[in-house]
């Protein structure tokens, strides 16, 4: 407050030095509350300051010029105060204003401030966010980018080595397959040449040996007829011979008695007897004819057969010789048979011929898988070459966010100078009040505001300033670093790209690599396809034609063989029947040689029985041969019987019994009746895998020599031991 | 063949497609029996074909398995049912295969189902099965000499749902073992494109090389 009357003494004195009385001013004692120091001055000086009543007077109208001139200039001094109040009440609302201003200034900073702080908090997190998103984002593409490329090229390394493995593996197989198939198509070829030719001998033989016995069997016919005529014409001849005989005795009891009639029997006699020489000379002519016949139809015949033994044996020589090249090519293709087995034993997953057609489209499969793994493989490079653009667009807009961030952190920037100018020019308004407050106290000391308030006002303002100051300077060290921090991770950002890009570039050589191959191999493909043959078996079916130009030769050859043997047999008849018609004749001409050619029939009859007996044995020999070989070649034993059904049908019935039976009970029963062949039912046909395979190979496919083979296979490995 | 001719390009039908690729199998088998020395070239005798002095051979027997094929072939093409012809020349002693001669058979399938016919010169076609000749005629120049009497065998490739006639049989491909492959020229009538391959054994001198 300001105080209207002047302090005491005391403060007076000690506020003022200059009112003090010196020695050479008059000191008035009186009783105003002036004179206080008067009036100690008067005690002071009162023995020797004794004025008279003028000196008093003038002393008064001193004083009170004084007093008026101090009451004036006290006047002055009270307007002066006034106007100094005045003034001061006006620097006091200033000051008021000024501090509403500043407050408000405050306030606006500290809105400011906190604008500020939640725009940097905001800010901040924000650059969080974004760092951790871009970090994780570029640790994330960083990451994906190796692990797929990784991936990628351990895929692509892995299809590629997968490929070599396959393709090598596809051609090692196809070489072998190629190489099998040929020998198995060769031997294929040769065994059923070979069959087919053995099965063409069988036949020859069987029909030559049939023919051989019809023949027989019409020539023992015809012996038997021959000899049923001979015996009829002998018991004609002998009834008469009797007859003859008869009327010889007659003719000789005639002659006798003639004889004993006449004059001279001893001419008669020896008439006779001549006659009987004669006669007898005659039949041993005769009889010696005959032999001599018979001897040349025995010569003939032995030519004959010479020739059918020559050129059995010529035959049996060939055979013979061509038995060591047959057991030969067997030993060839039994070594080739064992080491195609290796071969397919070596091919995993191959246990018969059959599996490696079934191999091969497994592999071809493979590979066509490989090249759909590759196409997926180059799919997914897509993807990823997909995925790398997206992650440069995320880094686009991460890196445009950054750029707003950028700039919102230079309109901070922008707004905070703003502020520090404008908080510059408030301190600077602070020092102005704060010289013109420290003047005005100075020139007031009653009227004074406590400056203090003000000074410490000013100093916590100061403070408060220092304080933003230092932030700010924080902030922007802060903001600095982040800078830093930003430019790190843009060459980060760039030292990616560029590896991004030199990986797109390898992508897109790998790429071109890859088609260049896939092209490559559909070209081989196609090649092998059109070159090599190959087909699918569920697509296309190999044809060729029966009647082929070497079938026909060889039907014609076979042809021309038949009719050679049929010309060779027509003149044979022709000559046997020429001798028959001789031998028929020369009978029926000579009566007396009856005996004779009864003999010569005997021996006829004995000697063709010599020969049936031979061609039996022969036939028995050669049967059995060709029965130890079929049960050698194909291994069952054959056993053939005529039985009659009981509607008296005749019908062959073939039994077979496996030479690797395990009991006489394992037999097979087969009726054969005009070339239809069909399996009988017994115990060992009954059970469970035999009816089973029945059903399968007899019922189902027809075929019985494939039920035979299956059950030789079977009953083999039952025997054999692995 | 062509059944009308039109300004530049004759109108070819599926018959007659048909006729002229079995007639050129035809003319190309007799052409590979003579250059490859399969019969003696005095069965042979010369016609006037495309343009070349074609040699067709005289023998009955090899003419008429020749026509039963070529009418045979010319019917699966009508019914679209063939893919591959091939003509294989193996070794009369051991059977193995020396030669492959692949003609393989693209057929229009729009054609074979809705019947419709198709444009082209016959000239053209004629350059073309000429230029097959040509290098049929030639191939003896880098083909292994066949110095042991050779037999030929034809094998058609079929589709599965063809019904066998009962003079054709099944057949195995009849392969060759690591064979070379020369790829000949193709021609096409728009509805039947033939390309032609020989495959043939390594020579002997080349394996040793």
């Amino acid at each position: 407050m300001m105080l209207r009357t002047p302090p005491p003494k005391k403060a007076r004195s000690e506020a003022g030095g200059s009112s003090t009385p010196t020695g050479d001013q008059l000191v008035i004692y009186e009783d105003s509350p002036l004179p206080a120091p008067l009036q100690t001055a008067s005690h002071d000086h009162s023995d020797q300051h004794l004025c008279t009543y003028q000196c008093r007077q003038m002393v008064k109208s001193d004083v009170l010029d004084a007093l008026s001139k101090a009451e004036k200039q006290a006047q002055g001094y009270q307007t002066m105060l006034q106007t100094l109040n005045q003034n001061f009440t006006q620097a006091d609302e200033e000051r008021k204003q000024f501090r509403d201003k500043f407050l408000y200034s405050e306030q606006e900073l500290a809105a400011a401030k906190g604008r500020e702080k939640v725009l940097q908090e905001q800010l901040l997190m924000e650059m969080n966010n974004s760092q951790e998103r871009y970090t994780k984002a570029l640790q994330s593409c960083h990451d994906l980018e190796v692990v797929k490329l990784q991936s990628e090229m351990n895929l692509r390394t892995k299809a590629e080595s997968s490929v070599a493995t396959a393709e090598e593996k596809a051609k090692l197989l196809e070489e072998k397959l190629s190489q099998l198939s040929g020998s198995v198509e060769r031997e294929r070829n040769r065994l059923n040449n070979d069959i087919a030719h053995l099965g063409k001998e069988a036949k020859l033989s069987v029909s030559r040996i049939g023919a051989d016995l019809e023949r027989m069997q019409c020539r023992a016919q015809s012996a038997e007829t021959e000899s049923d005529l001979l015996r009829s014409q002998l018991e004609d001849l002998k009834q008469k011979f009797d007859e003859c005989l008869h009327e010889k005795t007659e003719v000789y009891k005639k002659l006798s008695s003639f004889t004993s009639e006449a004059a001279s029997p001893s001419d008669n006699n020896v008439l006779f007897k001549t006659l009987q020489e004669e006669l007898k000379r005659c039949e041993a002519e005769v009889r010696e004819a005959r032999k001599l016949k018979s001897q040349q139809l025995d010569a003939e015949l032995l030519k004959v057969k010479l020739l059918e033994e020559k050129s059995r044996r010529e035959r049996a020589e060939s055979e013979l010789s061509k038995l060591p090249e047959l057991q030969i090519s067997f030993d060839k293709l039994e070594n080739e048979l064992c080491s195609w087995k290796s071969l397919l034993n070596n091919i995993p997953g191959v246990y018969c011929p059959d599996d490696v057609v079934m191999k091969f489209s497994a592999l071809q499969k493979e590979v066509l898988d490989s090249t759909m793994k590759i196409g997926e493989a180059s799919t997914r490079f897509n993807q990823l070459e997909a995925a790398l653009d997206a992650t440069q667009l995320g880094k686009q807009n991460a890196e445009t966010e950054a750029a707003l961030a950028k700039e919102k952190f230079e309109a901070l920037k922008s707004d905070v100078k703003r502020i520090e100018a404008m908080l510059a020019l408030v301190t600077e308004e602070k020092e102005q009040l704060k010289a013109v407050v420290s003047e005005r106290r100075k020139s007031n000391s009653d009227g004074s505001v406590s400056a203090t308030t003000d000074g410490t006002l000013a100093q916590s303002f100061e403070s408060s300033l220092a304080k933003k100051e230092n932030y700010l300077k924080e902030l922007e060290k802060e903001l600095s670093q982040l800078k830093d921090v930003n430019n790190r991770q843009r060459d980060e950002i760039e030292h990616l790209n560029d590896k991004l890009v030199s990986e797109a570039r390898r992508m897109k050589s790998l790429e071109r690599d890859s088609d260049r191959l896939r092209s490559e191999i559909s070209l081989l493909e196609s090649k092998c396809k059109l070159g090599h043959g190959d087909f699918s078996a569920a697509n296309t079916r190999v044809l060729r034609m029966v009647n082929t130009l070497g079938v026909e030769n060889e039907a014609k050859q076979t042809i021309e063989a038949l009719q050679a043997e049929l010309q060779k047999t027509k003149e044979r008849l022709q000559a046997v029947e020429e001798l028959k018609s001789q031998s028929g004749d020369a009978g029926k001409l000579v009566d007396s040689h009856i005996t004779g050619k009864i003999a010569q029939l005997k021996e006829q009859i004995a000697t063709l029985e010599k020969r049936e007996e031979r061609y039996k044995t022969v036939f028995a020999d050669r049967i059995s041969v060709f029965r130890r070989a079929c049960c050698e070649l194909f291994g069952y034993k054959i056993v053939m019987d005529e039985h009659q059904r009981p509607n008296g049908i005749p019908v062959t019935r073939f039994t077979l019994q496996s030479i690797y039976a395990q009991s006489d009970d394992e037999k097979l029963e087969f009726d054969y009746e005009s070339g239809n062949t069909s399996i009988l039912d017994n115990q060992y046909t009954s059970q469970g895998e035999i009816a089973k395979q029945i059903e399968i190979f007899i019922r189902k496919f027809n075929s019985i020599p494939a039920f035979t083979a299956n059950l030789t296979m079977e009953s083999f490995n039952r025997r054999t031991l692995y | 063949m062509a059944s009308k001719t039109a300004a530049a390009k004759d109108i070819i039908t599926l018959h007659g497609s048909a006729a002229i690729v079995s007639e050129f199998f035809c003319y190309a088998a007799n052409s590979i029996l003579y250059n490859r020395a399969v019969y003696p070239e005095e069965s042979f005798a010369k016609v006037k074909k495309y343009g070349l002095p074609m040699l067709l051979t005289q023998d009955e027997s090899v003419k008429s398995f020749l026509s039963n094929l070529t009418c045979q072939i010319s019917e699966w093409l009508e019914a679209g049912k063939l893919q591959r012809v091939v003509l294989v020349i193996m070794s009369k002693a051991t059977g193995e295969v020396l030669e492959r001669w692949n003609f393989r058979i693209e057929t229009d399938a729009e054609v074979v189902e809705k019947g419709v016919s198709r444009e082209k010169s016959d000239k053209e076609i004629m350059r073309e099965i000429q230029a097959i000749m040509r290098q049929v005629a030639s191939s003896i120049t880098y083909l292994p000499c066949l110095d042991e009497p050779c037999v030929f065998d034809v094998l058609a490739y079929t589709d599965t749902d063809v019904a066998v006639p009962f003079t054709w049989v099944e057949s195995d491909p009849k392969l060759i073992a690591n064979p070379q492959m020369v790829k000949l020229h193709a021609f096409d009538t728009k509805i039947h494109k033939v390309d032609t391959l020989v495959s043939y054994k390594n020579d002997e001198w080349d394996e040793e090389e």
